[in-house]
């Protein structure tokens, strides 16, 4: 998998991460995204069945990664609660599912539309914070909704520790996939790379606009934007609405592929992986949080009958952080200006 | 409501008293939000575990803290050190590194399984308290964390290191600048941190059941009191953890979905309303 993605990977790494708001960069950058876009498509044709699992799993969870990442590069805000959007999306659509009796393709809407929900009310309470203040706003909210989420009295809505079956009627289907063939990987594919590599364009392209270079402002110094006449609390909201958006995608596309949901994500454990995996790629460029999550999405596959991924995970996290800083993607880029020099 | 279930309160809210303490102080000094306290603890259950079954339970009491110094020593000597001058942000995550490679650590020592430990010889039985016979163990427990407690401030108020302390945690550079051999108070607090999260382990090893993910469940609650009670602030820690463990408690025997919400619900209330805690900056 690693060697078929990468294609894609680099293509998309290919973009000039300049400030200069050239034409011609974005004609490039379009240019890449639609190479990669495409070279993406023809995956299920070269990777056998496992690979394509590996490569879905890995974007459905780049979807929140990148999210992670936006908040990050633009912010500076590490956050440790987007399993928050992401689990409340899964729960969304099978909640759409099993208790509205809804068919899938409102009910994934349903659910991206609770994610996002939750990510504005979440928002108004966190996006003031700064630093260690925000990551344990954002940690302790998201483990709140986990608790709620396991409470018995919960249970006839949430299914509490027994997860959530979401059984799709036979009749039923998205974008013409019955529910059997959204659990092929091959065939689910595109229902989540043409969203992951239209929101990695979105979010080249925010990170671009006017509104990318006036949260660069509020993260170099919210104070001075603000005595600029610049409102902070609004482009902070709306970044963090975005970036919930993106894991809440992410979120109710896995609840479609996995037809199950379980408490787990929202867990504590889920969130320090995807912060973690984001934080290996390199949170500082923007393909970083998703080379660090289909890294991740490897590892986890490889070492799955030893559990001690937690372990590596621990290790790699230290490694980078003390070695490496700004992960993988953040040091090649490093010898990259070397080399060019 | 009876006494019995305050006083359950009162007995969670000494060993988050106690574990709060020690990561207040080393967040007041290093800045440092300690995410490998909840794995301190555990690892202090887990030493103390081994140490009552092959041992004797009061020589838990005396190894536990020794052996988590020690550990604490060598975090301060290999990690908080060293980055010092990094963001508080990288060390953080760094200690949450150290937390995952910690509870599988301790997965492959002492296997996946809960442990469970009797009390010790005297403490087994109940005490007849206030018109209830409640188990003498947690109040042994209530006693040691009050004691540790008081002796903490009275340390922190009244000795020439517990004024060091103080200093460093108010400004770590100018305390530096008057003379303050700041490495060596950073050494002792860190020391005394894990110390301190190692004893809550020990004590909590008879009370609640030994097992790996038990830090991950106590490290969120205790985070959530440290920024309730003032970020660097003991005393305010102190009354955080205890008023917490009281209110979770009674509020659990009215309806247990309310009560988990409660410490989420503390934070988001007080971070609006006080967003430098209960305390302030006051470090004692």
């Amino acid at each position: 998998m690693t060697v078929t993605t990468a294609g894609g990977v680099t293509a998309a790494e290919a973009v000039p991460e300049t400030r200069q708001r050239s034409r011609r960069g974005l004609v490039i950058g379009l240019g890449a995204a639609v190479v990669a876009l495409a070279a993406g498509l023809a995956l299920p044709y070269v990777a056998d069945t496992y690979t394509m699992g590996l490569a879905a799993d890995a974007a459905l969870l780049g979807l929140p990664a990148l999210g992670i990442g936006f908040l990050a590069r633009h912010l500076g805000l590490i956050s440790l609660g987007h399993t928050a959007f992401f689990g409340s999306a899964a729960y969304g659509f099978g909640i759409a599912v099993t208790q509205f009796g809804w068919g899938p393709m409102p009910s994934v809407m349903f659910g991206v539309l609770a994610g996002t929900a939750i990510a504005l009310l979440m928002g108004v309470l966190v996006v003031r914070a700064s630093g260690m203040g925000f990551l344990m706003l954002t940690l302790a909210l998201s483990q709140a909704l986990y608790q709620l989420c396991v409470q018995t009295s919960f249970r006839p809505l949430t299914g509490a520790y027994d997860g959530l079956v979401i059984g799709l009627g036979s009749d039923t289907s998205f974008l013409g996939l019955s529910p059997a063939d959204l659990q092929d990987p091959g065939l689910f594919w595109p229902v989540v790379w043409v969203p992951l590599a239209v929101g990695l364009v979105l979010v080249w392209l925010v990170g671009r606009s006017r509104f990318g270079t006036t949260l660069e402002g509020i993260r170099e110094n919210e104070e001075r934007m603000r005595f600029s006449g610049y409102n902070t609390f609004a482009p902070r909201l709306a970044a963090f609405v975005l970036s919930g958006f993106l894991a809440s995608l992410g979120g109710a596309l896995f609840a479609l592929n996995a037809a199950y949901v379980s408490p787990d994500v929202l867990g504590f454990a889920r969130a320090g992986d995807s912060l973690i995996a984001a934080m290996v790629g390199g949170l500082g460029t923007l393909v970083g949080p998703l080379v660090g999550t289909a890294l991740y999405v490897w590892g986890e596959a490889r070492l799955n009958s030893s559990a001690n991924l937690h372990l590596y995970t621990g290790i790699a996290l230290i490694v980078v952080l003390v070695f490496l800083p700004g992960g993988i993607t953040g040091t090649l880029q490093r010898l990259w200006k070397r080399v060019k020099r | 409501m009876n006494a019995a279930q305050v006083l359950n309160g009162i007995a969670l809210g000494s060993l988050l008293m106690v574990l709060s303490s020690g990561l207040a102080m080393i967040y007041g000094l290093r800045g440092v939000t300690n995410f490998a306290h909840g794995a301190l603890y555990m690892v202090g259950a887990y030493i103390g575990y081994s140490v009552a079954r092959h041992l004797d339970f009061w020589l838990a009491l005396v190894l536990v803290p020794l052996a988590l110094a020690a550990i604490g020593v060598l975090l301060e000597f290999v990690f908080f050190r060293p980055l010092q001058n990094r963001s508080h942000m990288e060390v953080g995550l760094v200690t949450f590194g150290l937390a995952l490679i910690a509870e599988r650590v301790v997965v492959l020592i002492w296997g996946e399984k809960t442990l469970s430990l009797d009390p010790p010889a005297g403490f087994s039985g109940t005490t007849s308290l206030l018109g209830v016979d409640y188990p003498t163990y947690r109040l042994g427990i209530i006693a040691i964390a009050i004691v540790m407690a008081a002796a903490l401030i009275v340390w922190l108020r009244h000795t020439r290191t517990g004024l060091y302390i103080r200093a460093a945690s108010q400004d770590i550079e100018t305390a530096g600048i008057m003379g303050v051999d700041v490495n060596r108070i950073s050494l002792i607090v860190v020391g005394l941190g894990a110390a301190l999260a190692g004893l809550a382990g020990a004590l909590a090893a008879p009370y609640i059941s030994v097992d790996p993910s038990m830090g991950d469940k106590f490290l969120i609650t205790v985070l959530i009191v440290v920024v309730v009670g003032g970020v660097g602030s003991v005393g305010g820690a102190m009354a955080a953890g205890m008023g917490l463990g009281v209110i979770q408690t009674v509020v659990t025997v009215w309806s247990p979905s309310v009560s988990v919400v409660v410490p989420y619900a503390a934070l988001v209330v007080v971070l609006l309303w006080r967003p430098r805690g209960l305390a302030g900056r006051r470090t004692a």
